[in-house]
This record gives structure tokens, sequence and C-alpha cells, in this order.
């Protein structure tokens, strides 16, 4: 795994540039408009900096670039790149990793639930509702991930943990921007 | 579901371990701030998978708080300050 100040830095300068492509072609937005790019232009520099290697990153490129009007803004801000990045006529579901696994029951197993022997009722009720909650919860974590809904569970944990790491430095170098702003802006 | 069993044997791919699976969950525990410090046999699945949940979607609030901080500041600046010139060529 790559060091994260070698990831912010990668984000940074991609977002910084989307940014400024975006203005160049648009001047004059309103404060909406404005944290909208702002915000997609940071979306789209974090998945960019995968370059195509995860399944999220397509995934979010690809759900950004359904829509007609953000389609053009994403190619504004990925540039060159845009070709290579932006999958066309392609289902999501077909940019997903296909490995097959056997059950939900290996996740639970990871987790140190303890298996039953007997089958005796109250315990069987428990171990029901936690299997119901592990799917519920799964289903939850598919909505959150791009693309997770096509994933398997494999696939899912694997997606993840890029997808965390590469939220929190996100998190990190916008929050560092907008704090270095507001000082410059006060003094 | 029989379904899958089925397709998994004509699928022709490798099979991934127990170990491969616990090894990723616990990775993913030790990313969560609410749960990495305990004991790995006292953190359900639904539990670890919950968290989790909670925590991209505050990842995805404060992005979200965020560009709204940057883009307010964008628009409040003073316009005629040269260390506002520096903050515009860098952002807008």
């Amino acid at each position: 795994m790559r060091p994260p100040s070698l990831l912010k830095q990668e984000f940074l300068k991609k977002w910084i540039m989307g940014l400024q492509r975006c203005s160049s072609t648009k001047k004059n937005m309103n404060i909406l408009e404005r944290k909208k790019a702002i915000k997609l232009s940071a979306d789209v520099a974090m998945a960019s900096s995968r370059n195509g290697t995860t399944c999220w990153s397509r995934a979010l490129i690809a759900n950004a670039s359904k829509d007609g009007n953000d389609k053009h803004l994403v190619e504004q801000i990925l540039g060159p790149e845009s070709e290579r990045l932006i999958v066309k006529k392609v289902s999501i579901g077909a940019l997903v990793c296909n490995k097959r696994i056997r059950s939900k029951k290996i996740l639970k197993r990871s987790c140190g639930i303890r298996r039953t022997r007997k089958c005796v009722p109250q315990v069987a009720l428990a171990s029901s509702i936690a299997k119901w909650l592990v799917r519920k919860r799964t289903q939850v974590l598919k909505s959150l991930i791009p693309g997770g809904e096509f994933m398997n569970e494999v696939c899912l944990i694997k997606e993840t943990l890029d997808y965390i790491i590469s939220l929190r430095a996100q998190v990190d170098v916008m929050r560092s921007l907008a704090s270095a702003s507001e000082q410059v802006n006060h003094s | 579901m029989s379904s899958r069993r089925s397709r998994q044997s004509t699928s022709g791919v490798s099979r991934i371990s127990d170990d491969q699976i616990i090894e990723l969950v616990s990775k993913l525990r030790q990313l969560l701030p609410e749960i990495r410090d305990r004991p790995s046999n006292t953190v359900s699945a639904s539990k670890v998978l919950q968290e989790t949940c909670n925590y991209i979607r505050s990842l995805h609030t404060k992005v979200d708080d965020l560009s709204e901080r940057l883009s307010q500041l964008l628009a409040t600046i003073d316009a005629d300050s040269e260390q506002a010139a520096i903050v515009r060529s860098l952002i807008m």
C-alpha cells in the first residue's frame, strides 16, 4: 500500500488541476454550482488517482459521467485522461470483479462468532437474527460503496478498505486547504 | 442459494481461503476508530459492518461540509487583497 502522504499529494494535484479546468470554462458560478464543482472534482480526483485499478473508482467515474451535464464536467476535470478512464457503453456490473465465493458464513466465521452444535430454540433464534443482521448490513454497505451492488463479499471488503483509505486522504487534504484558506482570508 | 454452488464448480476461479478473509476483516477493523482497540472475539460481523457503514457515512458528510465551506469561502473572500488572489488562483 502506498504511503498516505503520496496519495494525498497526488489527490491534491489532480483536484487543483480539475478545479482550475472547471473554472476556466465557466466563470461566475453561484455558491451551489461552485460547491458541486468542488465536490465533483474532489471525488473524480480521488477516483482517478487509483488509475482504474479498483472497482469503486471505475464505478464512481462511470456514475458521475452518466448525467449529460455532469459528464462534460467530468471530462473537463480528467482532461487528457478522460478517454482512458471514462468507460463507454459498458454496464457497471461488467466493470466489477467476478470472483465467486462460497457463502456469507466465511465473513461471520472470521469475526469469531461461535457456532452452536445443538439447535436449541433460543440459540437458533439468536443465530438467525445474527445472520439477518449481517445480510441487512451488507446490503447497506453495498449501497455506500460505488458499484457495490455488483460485488461479491470478498470484493466488497477489499474495495471498502481501499475506499475508506482514499476517503480519509480526501477529507484530510480538503480540510487542510479549507483551514489554510480561512487563515489567509483572516490575516 | 443452491444455484450459487453449481455456478462455482464451472467458474474455475481460485477459492479464497478463510485466512485471507480473516486478514481482510482485521485490516478493516484497524481502520474503524470505534472498534479497533477491542479484541477480535468480542466484535461480531454485524458490528464490524455497522461501524464500517457509519464511518463511511460520516466521511461522506465531512466531504460535503468541506465542499460547502470552501465554496462559501470563495464567495466571501475579499476581492482586493493579495492573499485573496493567491487563494483564488489556487482553488479556482
